[in-house]
């Protein structure tokens, strides 16, 4: 990283649009384009406090602030027009989260990179509608919770889970959710209201490691840990009641469910396994990065088409698994409220994904481009009229789900031209977090431990807060706040918000 | 009973908690085929309430119950109550002690392992395994007024935290407490708690962390039943009635050499009468109203018709990836098995409720495949050690070579702690980690489980991966 002064570092920002700043070449080395990226009041408060934080004397850690990675990533070969940092943006494995940068698919310099990608690949959120009210629900919340919390499987084998072998696993992978509809977990217009129809056509489980097929069976249909999680929800306030209705979204106290998860440590395996071939593709290649973090190959090399096969085996497994947790769920209502699924009208509204890289068509700067996407917590936004979004959404545009921190609101946002002309048609994720925040003031006191340890004759290093601000600012990129600025830009529209009654989490 | 003899195609031996996951499992897996279980008591092991914290790493609670209520949840699963005495493994039968035959295709044996003590036949001397034992404990301590504790794993730290009224002396070998499961640095973290210093504090977290829902009925437990589950101090009163509080004191790194019997202690110039005196390698002579022997099991593997089967230097039953014995068709899950294949690099066995419940699932997949002649592959539970338990009211958390176990000491320790609230400690080596141990409420199982899986270079993050004002949680999505 440049090491300059706060002061000298800002020069190279521009603010261009009430919600959109500019980072000029030369703030990292090497930029081929420019980045951008997007803010209201208190993010943009956010956003530089934590370059200045990295700019003290003695800061230099492992972890970049925002605007230095997305500086980075518009240094890599390959990257068209800008890399666009969403108001969610915050620091991540290469990529920060909320990331999202295109390379142009005709040139022979461009890349492809698993930390644009994100381990958990093809994470993403998925909407279920009812036709319930939450005084219907109310009453029952909490067997409901618990019948879903037995019903969506929360561990290997345990009662409920979809039952998988070796065979099993190597068709889902290539298949996704075609494999769901053929053994009967889905319906088939749930496939109509997934981005690519639950399934990338690319994907080659031969070029899946076994170890990330060994990693991945236990696993499908569960829910997984860390910020995943299945909430029963109520529509809290409606913005655009005409394209809410066409999500079959009518009026607030609507019952929905939402489905957060991926392809947990299968795509971890393959992002990783991916990441050691790059970094010997890159030696052999002359690539070079700003970050080592940044390891990438040619799209057309060995090492890259291998990637973007095995990352598409990995999508489809998380689309598999989010299908698997729709069956699951729908089993748990029709249960409870003793009608089918079907009665309930628990259609899926849609299904995205926010860890991906997709080969997409794009205006950039007047002129039609192939481009391959990746978007690392970020959302696919596509306005009305698209030819990829379907035909329920032709008019409203496509429906982007943006999951809060679990218990905090959620939204549903619709996708618009304004987003195709600056960001290849992307939105924000979710929440977001600055480097700067402090969980807690903590108490840090090691005297004894280490005394008892240090007998042991090995090397320890302990954790130490650095001294960060002198009142540590509320770093936290609320979720509201995030939803605000992407309307505000115009990069997507608020359509609902959506509170939770109820969470579901391993 | 009815029938002399009984055919099946999968029987098991053991009542515990690998034995009831193979059962349950077979019966998810293929309930078409029928199984045969038996349990040397009429109370049963069975894992319920699993929380997972991680992809390979589970939380989860043990409740016994009647034979009566898993049979009418699996129609294809029948439980007898009988002692198996001996195998015949060439016409593929078991015989019981009631005199039953049961002709079987496949066998898993799961029938655990039994506390090693110190002296047999002793009854001053207690080995605490089974419900058995605990009824015993609750019933003796309630009329002494100084216990030796001997052994430094799951169970003597458990009974260290949860005896109370008499005066303990805590027998260890080792430098520090609870040594099987944490560092010296942890066990310091612990020690307000093991003095209950701060009884305060205490009873606040352990009341908001406890979410247990573990039944046990009056039936009379019988010698030979199944081990313990995590918690199984919740059911009984181990509380003495001489002290008002426990009085603690620990014998660091040394053994007992010998147990002085009543002629013996006459020679002894005491002052007080106790009826069992212990002698110390430090030369201490402890004189007590017993001595708890907590040191360890030995696999129960002594079966007659299976004289020449394979074993471990353990006494284990050998068994390969398949959790197959020597003997084909003959598997074992739980305690009574030693791992005997290559074993992967942040894995090994500990006989630990965990990894019976994992064997126990593992092992029904494993014969079921075979059954149906079926591809399978070794589940992912046996590339990383994982254990979750409950110490002094902290959730611990050990991950991988968690003590840097397999490395002969060539690795680096990256540490945060903060008094009361949490110990974290990682395990690195070549800036990659190896291991983790995690007390309090972290939320880094996840993060930790993955970094250690992935293997990925951490030397840019140095201390900052610990850095209490970094949000590292969704860092490696």
């Amino acid at each position: 990283m440049v090491v300059r002064q706060y002061q000298e570092e800002i020069k190279y920002l521009e603010k261009i649009t009430e919600t959109c700043w500019k980072i000029k070449k030369g703030f990292q080395p090497n930029m081929k384009v420019e980045g951008v990226f997007y803010v209201n009041n208190s993010l943009e408060r956010l956003m530089f406090d934590e370059l200045k934080n990295a700019c003290r004397p003695g800061a230099v850690g492992g972890f970049l602030p925002g605007m230095k990675q997305i500086a980075n990533v518009a240094a890599l070969p390959g990257i068209v027009w800008r890399s666009v940092g969403l108001p969610d943006v915050h620091s991540g494995y290469g990529f920060a989260i909320g990331n999202m940068a295109a390379f142009d698919m005709n040139d022979p310099k461009s890349i492809v990179s698993p930390g644009g990608v994100g381990f958990d690949i093809n994470c993403g959120v998925r909407l279920l509608r009812t036709n319930l009210f939450e005084e219907d629900v109310l009453p029952v919340k909490e067997q409901l919770a618990q019948s879903m919390f037995d019903h969506i499987p929360v561990g290997v084998g345990s009662k409920g889970i979809i039952p998988m072998n070796a065979k099993d696993l190597e068709e889902a992978l290539e298949m996704g959710m075609d494999w769901s509809l053929r053994e009967g977990y889905i319906w088939a217009e749930d496939k109509e209201h997934c981005e690519e129809y639950g399934r990338m056509l690319n994907a080659d489980s031969s070029k899946v490691s076994m170890r990330a097929k060994k990693r991945g069976l236990p696993q499908l249909g569960t829910l997984g840990a860390g910020n995943h999680y299945a909430e029963i929800q109520v529509v809290d306030e409606i913005y655009d009641k005409w394209a809410a209705c066409k999500m079959g979204i009518e009026e607030k106290g609507q019952i929905c469910v939402m489905i957060h998860s991926g392809s947990r440590g299968f795509g971890h395996q393959v992002a990783t396994d991916a990441l050691v071939q790059m970094e010997k593709a890159m030696k052999r290649d002359n690539i070079e990065t700003n970050d080592r973090q940044l390891a990438c190959a040619h799209i057309k090399s060995q090492e890259g088409q291998d990637y973007l096969k095995s990352m598409a085996a990995a999508a489809n497994f998380a689309w598999v698994n989010r299908s698997s947790m729709t069956f699951l769920s729908r089993q748990a209502f029709a249960k409870q409220f003793q009608q089918s699924p079907d009665d309930l009208d628990m259609h899926v509204i849609y299904d995205v994904s926010h860890n991906i890289a997709k080969i997409e068509e794009h205006m950039v700067e007047g002129k039609q481009k192939t481009l391959l996407v990746h978007r690392k917590g970020s959302t696919r936004a596509f306005p009305p009229h698209h030819p990829l979004i379907p035909v329920d959404y032709q008019l409203t545009g496509q429906p982007v789900l943006i999951g809060g921190t679990m218990g905090t609101c959620s939204y549903v946002l619709t996708g618009t031209e304004q987003a195709m002309k600056e960001t290849f048609g992307s939105t924000c994720h979710g929440a977001g977090r600055a480097l700067s925040r402090a969980k807690s003031r903590r108490n840090l006191d090691y005297t004894d431990v280490l005394e008892k340890l240090e007998r042991q004759g090995i090397s320890i290093r302990v954790a130490s807060p650095k001294l960060v601000m002198e009142e540590a600012p509320e770093s936290y990129k609320n979720v509201t706040d995030v939803v605000n600025t992407c309307h505000a830009a115009g990069i997507s529209r608020k359509c609902i918000k959506l509170r939770p009654i109820a969470v579901i989490k391993g | 009973m009815d029938e002399k003899e009984m055919n099946c195609t999968f029987a098991i031996v053991g009542g515990g908690i690998a034995g009831v996951s193979c059962a349950e499992s077979i019966a998810f897996l293929a309930p078409e085929e029928e199984i045969i279980l038996i349990a040397a008591s009429s109370l049963i092991k069975a894992v319920t309430n699993m929380v997972p914290l991680g992809k390979t790493l589970m939380q989860f609670d043990v409740e016994e119950k009647d034979i009566s209520v898993l049979m009418k949840a699996h129609n294809s699963l029948k439980i007898i109550n009988d002692f198996v005495i001996k195998i015949d493994c060439l016409n593929k039968q078991v015989e019981t002690r009631n005199g039953r035959i049961i002709n079987y295709k496949m066998l898993c044996l799961c029938n655990g392992a039994k506390p090693k003590l110190i002296e047999e036949h002793n009854n001053f001397i207690l080995g605490i395994r089974d419900t058995e034992s605990v009824l015993q404990l609750s019933q003796k301590i309630k009329n002494s007024r100084r216990i030796v504790i001997v052994g430094n794993g799951g169970i003597a730290t458990e009974l260290i935290n949860k005896v109370d009224g008499v005066e303990m002396i805590w027998v260890i070998k080792d430098k520090h407490i609870s040594a099987t499961f944490v560092d010296p640095g942890a066990a310091e973290f612990f020690m307000d708690r093991v003095y209950k210093t701060d009884t305060h504090v205490y009873t606040n977290v352990s009341s908001l962390t406890k979410r247990m829902r573990y039944t046990i009925s009056n039936t009379p437990a019988v010698t030979g039943g199944p081990a313990l589950g995590p918690d199984w101090h919740d059911n009984f009163d181990i509380k003495g009635v001489f002290l008002k509080s426990a009085k603690i004191q620990i014998e660091y790194e040394c053994e007992i050499i010998k147990i002085l019997n009543k002629s013996e202690q006459k020679e002894l110039d005491a002052t007080e009468e106790w009826p069992i005196y212990v002698e110390l390698t430090n030369k201490k002579i402890i004189g007590c109203d017993f001595v708890v022997s907590a040191t360890g099991v030995i696999p129960n593997s002594d079966i007659i018709g299976l004289e020449d089967i394979k074993k471990s230097e353990d006494g284990g039953l050998l068994v390969d990836w398949k959790l197959e014995t020597s003997k084909q068709d003959i598997y074992a899950a739980g305690d009574v098995c030693s791992a005997g294949w290559e074993l992967a690099r942040h894995w090994f066995q500990m006989r630990l409720w965990t990894q019976a419940h994992q064997m126990g699932r593992y092992v029904a997949k494993s014969m079921v495949s075979k059954l149906k002649n079926e591809e399978f592959l070794q589940d992912f539970c046996f590339e990383l050690f994982t254990h979750v338990t409950k110490f002094f009211g902290y959730k611990i958390v050990l991950l991988g070579l968690y003590n840097g176990q397999k490395l002969d000491n060539n690795y680096e320790i990256l540490l945060r702690m903060t008094k009361g609230t949490e110990y974290i400690k990682l395990i690195l080596k070549d800036s990659k980690m190896q291991g983790a141990v995690l007390i309090g409420d972290t939320d880094l199982e996840e993060m930790c489980e993955n970094l250690i899986l992935n293997q990925l270079d951490l030397s840019i993050y140095g201390e900052d991966l610990l850095n209490p004002d970094i949000d590292i949680e969704d860092y490696f999505d």
